[in-house]
């Protein structure tokens, strides 16, 4: 099974990329918007997975830009772009959904412990094998704020361990323990819209 | 043999471990089945999920593909242009209308007036004064306050309400404080008698309150009725249904009553909201005397200034300075004396002043008839509209950028017409009655003023803001951003102004305003400080 392919580049950006972020940097508004025509969409995306409507992603995305036109003196080009772009954009869309998490989300703050369990693989195989890109993209949607970014930046963003814990605020060495979490979370919503569907049937 | 566990799978599979333990985990799962299986398992997952998150995606807005050829910061200058004319309009303002109004209530004995008389007096007189002055004094007091909020919150992140809390201390550290603690008393029917002296301000909550004896300080009562037959060396502050002065006050009289009469002496000023005035002719007041009032009975002595907005007034006194008096009927006895300049305004030629010819006046009574509706005939109403939108905005400016997600949120909430004016109506109606319940309460005092006063700054001036920029979003598209949301109020303000200025058509916008601007803050409000969800996340309109 091949694996999808990563949504964000992590090489370091090409000779002609690095010479337009030097334009941009240096206040070129031609260069910066040919920065903003390469990421745009890619960012947007992002912030599509990461929050609830689209109408968030939208303005997250200007606000990202906003942001980065302010802080593109502080890149390091030695790193790669794509990267730094990145990480900007989870460190906002966290910002956001920290902001408005419920209460429920509130009560699942404690990451330090998960019990160590070894499941049943046949159960677990059962779920997976009978569900559908839509049904996992419905039952993120109901996941808590925490455990929808942190699928979104290993699954989607193909974040490291390090960036993810940087992004969401939390020790490296939890990060396993917060993505084991938000998959069972995910696990517990789709066997439930699992149930609800067979009910309905 | 011992399984290994999720977590342990898991964190081989995303080769998180180091060799050598990546070794020993090889090593068990070639030999275990089960594991083998669940890291398989866990395989795939992360395929599905990764598989889900990266199919079907999203076109992209064209707004967003349009955005970056035109730049980010847009109409600069249109922003100078905006600030520039908000600071002249207010300069004009304070020219026009503040300075003048200072200057009369210098006059009136209340020009070293602290920042809490201006709060409590001004707003409650509000119809009666020009509004100007609350509004620059209390725009400056919010933006001390935003701007110390938002350093403090800066400095101390995780702790901002902490910061909210300080902020709020030190903004009543600023106002004046009493020398000592007040002696407070509930009770139904209260007597300080003849030998007995209170050596400290007195607050009362009750039905009755007769000081025979003598106050070392302030009297603060909200009852039924107050009578001081004694002496009070501080002020007289009261909320009563009569108020009975025969005794004598060192300080001033504010009192909001229905009615009022004094045949004691009063040190320095008066001042007093009610429907019925009595001066008796042992009266005396030592300063001047400031008065909104249905009827006007003045057989005593002013010591300086009179001005008053009154119904019906009949003056048999003396006043050591000047009169200014607005309002229906005048009669000027032939015992009357006054020492300054007279002036009546009244609305109509039929009010004529009745003035004997016995009165002692230093000059002639000068006569004004108002022409009715000349405010809105005049050309220059309409600059003083145009001055006082740009007012509004510049109120505006300084509230969208203090609190810019709240500002966000109301208007999102505005989004929801029903819950807006529906509870626009509740809190229009239920938060003034909340608000005077607890201001009952000592506790509940500086809780219940300030319910009052924001409840009054989103009546005359939020609720227009935050229609405005959602009548701003409406046409022209949504805000990205403080800026462009402020750009947008001032565009749906300036519409509901010219709306507002339509005869007839423009009380229903009024009303229709800050019903549904009231309703769409109190919405945000709700949703920020009691439940904790954002209004974004309430289902929009497609």
């Amino acid at each position: 099974m091949d694996a999808p392919e990563a949504v964000r580049m992590s090489a370091p950006p090409t000779i002609e990329l690095a010479a337009i972020i030097a334009q941009a940097k240096a206040g070129d508004a031609e260069a910066w918007g040919g920065l903003y025509r390469e990421f745009a969409a890619g960012i947007f995306r992002f912030c599509r997975r990461a929050l609830p409507t689209r109408e968030d992603a939208e303005d997250a995305t200007m606000e990202i830009f906003v942001k980065i036109r302010e802080r593109l003196g502080q890149y390091d080009s030695s790193r790669p772009f794509s990267s730094w772009l990145y990480k900007v954009a989870a460190n906002h869309c966290w910002d956001l959904l920290r902001r408005r998490r419920t209460r429920q989300d509130k009560e699942s703050d404690d990451i330090e412990s998960l019990p160590l369990e070894h499941p049943d693989p046949s159960q677990l195989q059962q779920l997976i094998e009978r569900r559908t890109g839509q049904e996992v993209r419905r039952a993120l949607d109901t996941l808590g704020a925490r455990a929808r970014m942190a699928l979104v930046l290993r699954y989607y963003s193909d974040m490291s361990y390090d960036e993810i814990a940087d992004a969401l605020g939390v020790r490296r060495a939890f990060v396993g323990v917060v993505l084991l979490r938000a998959r069972h979370d995910l696990r517990k919503a789709l066997a439930q819209s699992g149930a609800f569907a067979a009910r309905g049937a | 043999m011992e399984h290994l566990d999720e977590m342990t799978c898991l964190l081989y599979l995303e080769g998180q471990f180091d060799a050598q333990r990546a070794r020993a985990c090889s090593d068990h799962v070639d030999a275990c089945p089960s594991c083998r299986t669940l890291l398989r398992t866990l395989e795939r997952e992360s395929l599905l999920f990764a598989r889900a998150l990266r199919e079907e995606e999203e076109t992209v807005p064209a707004r967003l593909l349009a955005l970056p050829g035109r730049g980010v910061r847009p109409l600069a200058w249109a922003w100078a242009a905006s600030l520039a004319l908000a600071a002249t309009g207010s300069y004009a303002l304070y020219a026009g209308y503040v300075q003048p109004a200072q200057e009369k209530l210098a006059q009136a004995g209340f020009g070293a007036g602290s920042l809490f008389d201006l709060l409590l007096f001004e707003v409650a007189f509000w119809k009666g004064w020009q509004p100007m002055l609350t509004l620059l004094e209390t725009l400056a007091f919010l933006a001390v306050c935003g701007v110390a909020l938002a350093l403090l919150s800066r400095l101390l992140r995780r702790w901002a309400p902490f910061a909210a809390v300080l902020v709020l201390c030190l903004a009543f550290g600023g106002l004046p404080v009493p020398t000592s603690a007040a002696e407070v008393r509930h009770a139904q029917f209260e007597v300080v008698p003849t030998d007995q002296t209170i050596k400290n301000d007195l607050i009362f909550f009750g039905q009755s309150l007769r000081i025979n004896g003598a106050v070392d300080g302030d009297v603060i009562a909200f009852g039924n009725s107050v009578d001081v037959n004694g002496r009070v060396t501080g002020d007289l502050i009261s909320f009563a249904q009569s108020v009975h002065v025969t005794g004598e006050i060192d300080g001033n009289i504010r009192s909001f009553s229905n009615n009022l009469t004094l045949s004691g002496r009063v040190g320095k000023n008066v001042i007093a909201f009610l429907e019925k005035w009595s001066l008796e002719p042992e009266g005396k007041i030592g300063g001047s005397l400031t008065i909104f009032a249905e009827t006007l009975s003045l057989d005593g002595k002013i010591g300086r200034d009179l001005l008053a907005f009154a119904g019906f007034t009949n003056l048999d006194g003396s006043i050591g300075g000047g009169m200014d008096l607005r309002g229906g009927t005048l009669a000027i006895g032939p015992t009357a004396k006054i020492d300054g300049k007279a002036l009546f305004e009244c609305q109509s030629a039929k009010y004529k002043p009745d003035v004997s010819p016995e009165a002692k006046l230093a000059s002639p009574l000068e006569v004004r008839i108002a022409e009715p509706h000349k405010e809105h005939a005049a050309a220059g109403a309409i600059v003083w509209k145009c001055i006082w939108t740009a007012a509004v905005f510049l109120f505006g400016v300084v509230l969208f950028f203090l609190w810019p997600k709240f500002a966000g949120d109301a208007v999102r909430s505005a989004d929801r017409y029903g819950a807006s004016f529906g509870l626009g109506g509740l809190v229009l109606c239920g938060l003034p009655i909340a608000a005077v319940i607890a201001c009952v309460t000592v506790v509940g005092l500086a809780l219940g003023l300030t319910a009052l006063l924001t409840w009054l700054l989103v009546l005359l001036f939020a609720a227009q803001l935050i229609v405005g920029a959602w009548l701003g979003e409406k046409l022209i598209g949504r805000a990205i951003g403080t800026p462009a949301l402020v750009g947008r109020m001032a565009l749906g303000l300036i519409i509901i102004r010219v709306l507002a200025a339509v005869p007839f058509l423009g009380f229903w916008v009024r009303l229709a305003v800050v019903l549904w601007g009231m309703g769409a803050l109190s919405l945000a409000a709700y949703r920020r400080f009691a439940s904790g969800t954002p209004a974004q996340q309430a289902p929009l309109p497609a």
